[in-house]
């Protein structure tokens, strides 16, 4: 299968820097694909899960709020977090869902109310990739 | 006399003793702190540029496009971004890039209105005290910058821009060139800075989405966030080197004067005893 070279990267390292046959993100319209050769593409990227193909296997990694690049020669994303499924701290993310919640049932102002449910799905969407949801 | 002068010796030695070990171990504090600090500055450079270059990117291939973002507006009030640090005892680092935002915002109120932003204690009590227009502060945030608190300043930022209470924002920071020197820059964030090779107008086709405006919308307070990440890490890893050099400086200065302390008492010792032996032996020759 034909690849194409994808780079990942986020304030604190570089996630993924290498060739990938598939590429399946949640863009603010919805899932895509990307495959070799694929149209040249700019989109923003909220909370979601990154699937990669590589040797014909799928890894999952959890997304917070980014940008995906495609152009001829490399796709990259820019994002402000990144991890696979078996380096996300569950317990953390449970404990943020948790403090979402409340925050969103106290409902503060409408700013606060806005960044509690972007906190929300951030944590949800850890979790759901952590427990294999996407495999 | 000559044994009082030897007391006041030993008391000198031991004071700048012990101020050399408090230099000597935060020397030793700040080159730890720097090795981690660049890493993080390194880390936060990709990222950045990284984020840059792809802006650039959809710009060029964009031909329509053009946004307030890059073409700017008439100005009339400026704001200024000023990153300096928690801690003195820097060496120039503090006084450095405050000199800078200082000239900087001289020079803006000729023509317009200022207003800032300080980040870093000593920013913050600079700014306060003179009376500047601060529209918010952040002390102690430098060492362990998060994105989370770079989102927080730059939706600051954004806001200012959208209410029309600043035109153009400029961030004044202390660049890290190596571990040596240090510069006090200023850089645009908005506008944005055109990159150095002007990317043509590329004739390729780009699908967007949402549409171009709406993903510069979503895409601006990232860059934004990315910029005050970027140069509050590089800040910081500046901070611990100057920091270092300034306290190695004061540790040589230290031995130094131990030195000429220990020259000093060891001569005052010397001629205590010759006086002594003198006396001795013109108290003997007396007696025959």
């Amino acid at each position: 299968m034909a690849s194409f070279r994808l780079q990942i990267i986020t304030p604190d390292r570089i996630f993924y820097d290498d060739e990938a046959e598939r590429l399946i993100v949640r863009t603010t319209d919805g899932e895509m694909g990307v495959l070799a050769r694929h149209e040249n593409f700019a989109g923003a990227l909220p909370s979601g899960p990154v699937r990669i193909m590589k040797d014909g296997k799928y890894r999952v990694a959890a997304l917070s709020s980014g940008v995906l690049k495609v152009s001829a020669d490399k796709t990259t994303i820019i994002a402000e977090a990144v991890e696979w499924a078996d380096e996300i701290d569950i317990e953390w993310a449970n404990r943020s869902a948790e403090e979402a919640r409340e925050k969103i049932q106290k409902k503060e102002s409408d700013k606060e109310l806005l960044y509690a449910e972007l906190k929300l799905k951030r944590a949800l969407n850890r979790i759901n990739v952590h427990s294999g949801n996407y495999k | 006399m000559a044994s009082a002068n030897m007391k006041d010796i030993k008391r000198r030695i031991k004071s700048v003793k012990s101020t050399m070990q408090i230099t000597k171990a935060m020397e030793l504090v700040a080159s730890s702190k720097l090795r981690k600090a660049r890493e993080k500055a390194d880390s936060a450079k990709r990222f950045f540029d990284a984020l840059y270059d792809t802006m650039w990117e959809i710009t060029a291939e964009n031909s329509t496009f053009d946004s307030i973002y890059f073409s700017g507006r008439e100005v009339k009030t400026v704001l200024y971004v000023v990153i300096a640090g928690d801690r003195g005892l820097a060496g120039g680092y503090n006084s450095n890039v405050l000199k800078l935002a200082q000239k900087r915002i001289d020079e803006a109120s000729e023509k317009c209105e200022t207003a800032v932003i300080p980040i870093g204690r000593k920013a913050v009590e600079y700014f306060t005290k003179r009376g500047y227009r601060v529209v918010a502060r952040y002390e102690n945030i430098a060492e362990n910058i998060r994105m989370n608190s770079a989102k927080e300043i730059a939706s600051k930022i954004m806001a200012a821009f959208k209410n029309g209470n600043a035109d153009r924002v400029e961030v004044i920071f202390t660049d890290y060139v190596s571990p040596l020197l240090q510069e006090a820059k200023f850089k645009s964030v908005i506008p944005l800075e055109k990159p150095a090779e002007e990317a043509k107008k590329k004739n390729v086709q780009t699908s967007y989405e949402p549409s171009p405006e709406q993903l510069f919308d979503i895409i601006m307070p990232q860059y934004i966030a990315g910029v005050i990440y970027g140069s509050v890490s590089d800040a910081f890893a500046s901070e611990q080197a100057s920091r270092r050099i300034a306290m190695e400086n004061a540790t040589d200065n230290a031995t130094e004067m131990i030195d000429n302390l220990s020259l000093l008492y060891n001569r005052a010792r010397q001629a205590t005893i010759t006086q002594e032996i003198t006396e001795i032996v013109s108290g003997a020759n007396s007696q025959e």
